[in-house]
């Protein structure tokens, strides 16, 4: 692809002035900070957040009841919630605060990944719930809001602490934060308490609307209270890939051009669209998962190593690779990036429909339910190294892996061998099986001097034998304890949208492939194939 | 959870023994694996009665088997976990934890006890495997248990029974679950073997300071990650006093601390004899003063009416520190209340953390004034959960070896070495 860069150029010093203060921001960035309570250093899954009031927008819908809740109630069971905590379940629904919590109780026995529900632990949440109906459009609603949760600060102690998490509609964000703002409930005082926002993705439908959205939330919040929240970075095994980068001394220095030939990452998932087939003509899998969790899931592994694991140091980083990012350009977004729709197939043993056989979905639908694309980071550690990046429905199987394949040998030794050795591939598994492959030769035994590959193979599973949190327990608890790390910063989201916009709107400018174009069960279109078999390359069989 | 693999125990009289029936023992997992693996495969075979619908089953069941599936019966390779029971009594009670926590602990474990001292020499083994799931339809794994009993003079060599049984190139955590004999030729060679060491300083007998300054010196003098679980007990205190000084306004008393108290549960009124363990009140001082750079003018002695005094000196002032006996119903050693006061130009600011019925209860007096209240919740870890934590920890915790280097430096333990028997 042509070297053109993201539209968002990072900030550059241009007078002494600025350079001393970016000198200072980064010597800033990288030590402790002096005014840090010594006696917090060290307190690590013992830390409680302060006192809060959690206050949940759209907390009858989808969202809140499958895994915000869930995750609220482990947090709590598991006493990681401080005592003076209140749920204000806010939405436009009539109940009461006892009828709003029987509710709870119901769907906690379907959606709680830890069963059964621990009665006493669920009757000192239950007390802490406070439900509050709104219309979003209602000014007075809002006003009511406002004094109750000042309310609850001398009722509950909650201590002027909120945290506003927005599981509504995207549509409703920016009017919610506009209504915010009028009735002050941004507005952080000295010792009076935080204010954070919680922010669902889609961040946006392209750029220009991303920066919209932006724009609109930070007119209200500093950037700083906002929190982007995509529950794929807050999984365990993406964070442990981060572990696995900068834990290990072994792998950097071989994590670069020198040695790495290319990098595959596939999303695969083997369901349908699963009654969401509304949401999903909106969206497609370039909007589904291109934008955010391939992009996110590129940036870790391409990443530099950050200064720190301050959340700043960490987005610098993952920012410096989004704009290392050359933008395909039209006749590349036709060779270089392939999208797909499923037909009709045999998944898992199953038949299953056709893309556009799925309910709310039009039977003339051109979106698309595949993509594949090949990226390229003009930087000096990945410059000449393509990235294959490939995410669909109705694959084989549903798998999430990073593969890295090393370059081959500079000389084949082994001529006579029967089977020929392929090159070395470290391959990250994160969903499902957890686990990190090394496949390397090995002399197969006997007389002979016969070579064949092996794959040494770890798997989380067999090394700890514990159930992971959940995401969103992850990161709820993050954003409580005003960790930022593994939250999206707005010019992240705007530096993924500009690679992502020109696709989509590319496409919206060309005539669509004759879809459906793979079978439900396939890899993917004939044409995924083509495009890396054209490098001499192949998908890895996942 | 876990599962007993092994059937009916087999004994062994040698380390060639218990390697035979280790190696026996996977063996089994082994053919039961291959067996599932057919008869999984038969099942897909019947399974599939149209063409599309046994291409597609195969290559689910083929790109399973690729991936490593499921049902392996493998060891899992965390650590090697060493158990100085002592006598059968412990090494049940031990055992029981272990199965209990089995799906967070060592691959395996080597449970060991001493019988007949007098006796002729020689050792009795058995051995267990566990097969571990986290949950429903996630891999399976195992874990070993190796019982041994020393007899006669077997007992005290036991370095020689441990080395060959430990899985190789894994950590190895010492579990000594009674008062380890420190200063002794057994302590001598089984530290050596360790990279971590785990006991339990509020189960040692007397007041515990003794021991507690030996495990301090030996922590000093060795690499070992020592995990004791006195201290880990008291995180949520650690999280409640840190609260204290959260905000702002408050964080400048860090440096201004006039003195530090801990009221701890004793038997009788004044603990006279002074035996009550006190390893857990001596933790929190000395977890504060390493936190806030105070150094020891005055090591701790025990007053006429049962107190325990000592003085530190933080940014050139003193810091009084009081152990106090109080009456409670809380467990004997078991922390009641510890009081921090300051003074920073003339402000006066008492933080305390009180013991609450499964809570630890925070207050704020700010000149006098209740500035804060706030309570956390602060179940009792039961043992499983301390020795979960203790073997999952892969490193010295900097604020724990701080917090145990400055306990042995209260109680006199100086550049790495202690000399002096502590009185309680």
């Amino acid at each position: 692809m042509s070297p053109s860069r993201a539209t968002t150029p990072p900030p550059v010093a241009r007078t002494a002035l600025e350079l001393r203060e970016a000198a200072a921001e980064a010597r800033r960035r990288s030590r402790p900070d002096p005014d840090a309570n010594p006696l917090r250093e060290g307190l690590r899954l013992e830390r409680v957040p302060d006192p809060c009031a959690f206050v949940l927008f759209g907390a009858t819908g989808d969202l809140a009841h499958r895994k915000v809740i869930p995750a609220i109630y482990q947090l709590w069971r598991t006493n990681l919630l401080p005592a003076e905590f209140s749920l204000v379940a806010v939405a436009r629904r009539p109940y009461t605060d006892e009828s709003f919590a029987a509710e709870i109780r119901a769907s906690l026995d379907k959606y709680s990944r830890v069963q059964p529900i621990d009665a006493a632990a669920w009757s000192e949440l239950a007390k802490r719930i406070v439900y509050h109906q709104l219309d979003f459009a209602d000014d007075s609603a809002f006003d009511r809001l406002a004094s109750r949760l000042g309310e609850l600060d001398s009722e509950r102690g909650t201590a002027g602490n909120r945290l506003f998490y927005l599981a509504t509609q995207p549509s409703q964000v920016t009017e919610i934060v506009r209504q915010m703002g009028r009735v002050g409930l941004d507005h952080e005082v000295r010792g009076g308490g935080w204010r954070r926002l919680v922010v669902e993705k889609p961040f946006g439908r392209d750029f220009e609307s991303a920066r919209h959205l932006n724009h609109e939330v930070n007119k209200v919040f500093r950037e700083s209270q906002v929190y982007r929240i995509d529950h794929y970075l807050g999984k365990e095994t993406v964070r442990n890939l981060l572990v696995f980068r900068f834990g290990n001394g072994i792998f950097e220095p071989v994590w670069n051009r020198s040695f790495v030939d290319h990098v595959q990452i596939t999303v695969g998932e083997s369901i349908g669209v699963e009654g969401r087939g509304a949401f999903y003509e909106e969206t497609g899998a370039s909007r589904d998962i291109l934008q955010n969790h391939l992009l996110q899931l590129m940036t870790l592994v391409a990443m530099e190593p950050p200064s720190s694991f301050q959340a700043d140091a960490l987005r610098d980083q993952k920012l410096a690779v989004l704009r290392a990012m050359c933008i395909p350009t039209a006749e590349e977004i036709k060779h270089e990036i392939v999208r797909g729709q499923y037909g009709p197939g045999w998944v898992e043993g199953e038949p299953a429909p056709g893309y556009r056989q799925e309910p709310e979905v039009d039977p003339e639908s051109e979106t698309e339910t595949f993509v594949a694309a090949r990226f390229s980071i003009d930087d000096w550690r990945w410059s000449g190294v393509p990235f294959y990046l490939r995410a669909g429905k109705r694959l084989p199987k549903r798998a999430t892996e990073i593969a890295i394949q090393f370059k081959d040998v500079p000389l084949r030794l082994f001529r006579d061998s029967a089977g020929d050795p392929a090159p070395n591939v470290l391959a990250l598994r994160i969903q499902p099986d957890e686990g990190i492959m090394l496949r390397f030769a090995a002399k197969v035994p006997g007389l002979g001097l016969d070579v064949r590959t092996v794959n040494m193979d770890f798997a989380y599973d067999t090394s700890f034998v514990v159930d992971s949190p959940d995401a969103y327990e992850t990161l709820i608890l993050d954003a409580l304890l005003g960790d930022a790390s593994l939250f999206t910063r707005a010019d992240e989201v705007e530096a993924a949208w500009a690679v992502v916009t020109p696709i989509i709107h590319g496409w919206a400018e060309m005539p669509a492939p004759h879809f459906p174009n793979y079978a439900a069960g396939s890899w993917g279109p004939e044409a995924a194939d083509q495009l890396i078999e054209r490098d001499g390359r192949r998908w890895r069989r996942i | 959870m876990a599962k007993d693999l092994t059937g009916p125990r087999p004994v062994a009289h040698s380390i060639t023994e218990v390697e035979n029936q280790l190696g026996h023992l996977w063996a089994r997992a082994a053919v039961v694996r291959a067996e599932a693996a057919e008869a999984q495969a038969r099942l897909v075979a019947a399974q599939a009665e149209a063409a599309a619908r046994a291409a597609s089953a195969l290559a689910a069941s083929q790109a399973t088997s690729d991936s490593g599936g499921h049902h392996v019966a493998a060891r899992t390779s965390v650590l090697n976990l060493v158990v100085m029971a002592g006598e059968e009594k412990t090494a049940a009670a031990c055992a029981r934890i272990i199965a209990a926590t089995a799906g967070r602990h060592a691959s395996r474990s080597i449970v060991l006890t001493e019988v007949d001292p007098e006796g002729p020499a020689g050792l009795d083994a058995r051995i267990e495997g566990l097969a571990l799931t986290a949950s429903a339809g996630r891999a399976e794994t195992g874990a070993e248990m190796i019982y041994v009993a020393a007899r006669g003079e077997t007992g005290s060599h036991l370095a020689s029974i441990i080395v060959p049984l430990l899985v190789h190139d894994l950590p190895v955590a010492l579990w000594w679950p009674a008062d380890p004999p420190f200063e002794t030729h057994r302590a001598e060679r089984l530290l050596p073997i360790a990279d971590r060491l785990i006991v339990d300083g509020s189960a040692w007998s007397g007041c515990g300071l003794n021991v507690l300054a030996q495990l301090a010196a030996v922590a000093e003098q060795r690499s070992l990650v020592v995990m004791d679980w006195a201290l880990l007990r008291q995180a949520r205190w650690r999280e409640a006093l840190a609260s204290v000084y959260d905000a702002p306004d408050l964080r400048p008393h860090l440096r201004a601390v006039r003195r530090i108290e801990v009221a701890y549960a004793a038997a009788r009124p004044g603990d006279p004899d002074g035996e009550t363990n006190i390893v857990r009140p001596l933790y929190h001082v000395a977890w504060l003063a390493s936190r806030l750079d105070m150094s020891v003018v005055s090591t701790l002695q025990r007053q006429d009416d049962g107190r325990r005094v000592a003085t530190l000196r933080q940014a050139g002032h003193e810091v009084e520190v009081v152990l106090v006996p109080a009456e409670s119903e809380l467990a004997d050693g078991s922390t009641v209340q510890v009081r921090i006061a300051s003074r920073l130009r003339g402000a006066e600011l008492v933080g305390s953390v009180e013991a609450g019925d499964l809570t630890v209860d925070v207050t704020i007096l700010d000149n006098g004034r209740e500035r804060v209240r706030r309570s956390y919740a602060a179940p009792r870890l039961n043992e499983g959960d301390l020795l979960g934590r203790a073997v999952e920890e892969g490193a010295a915790d900097p604020v724990a070896v701080r917090a145990l280097s400055t306990a042995g430096r209260l109680l006199g333990v100086e550049s790495g070495s202690h000399r002096q028997a502590i009185g309680c």
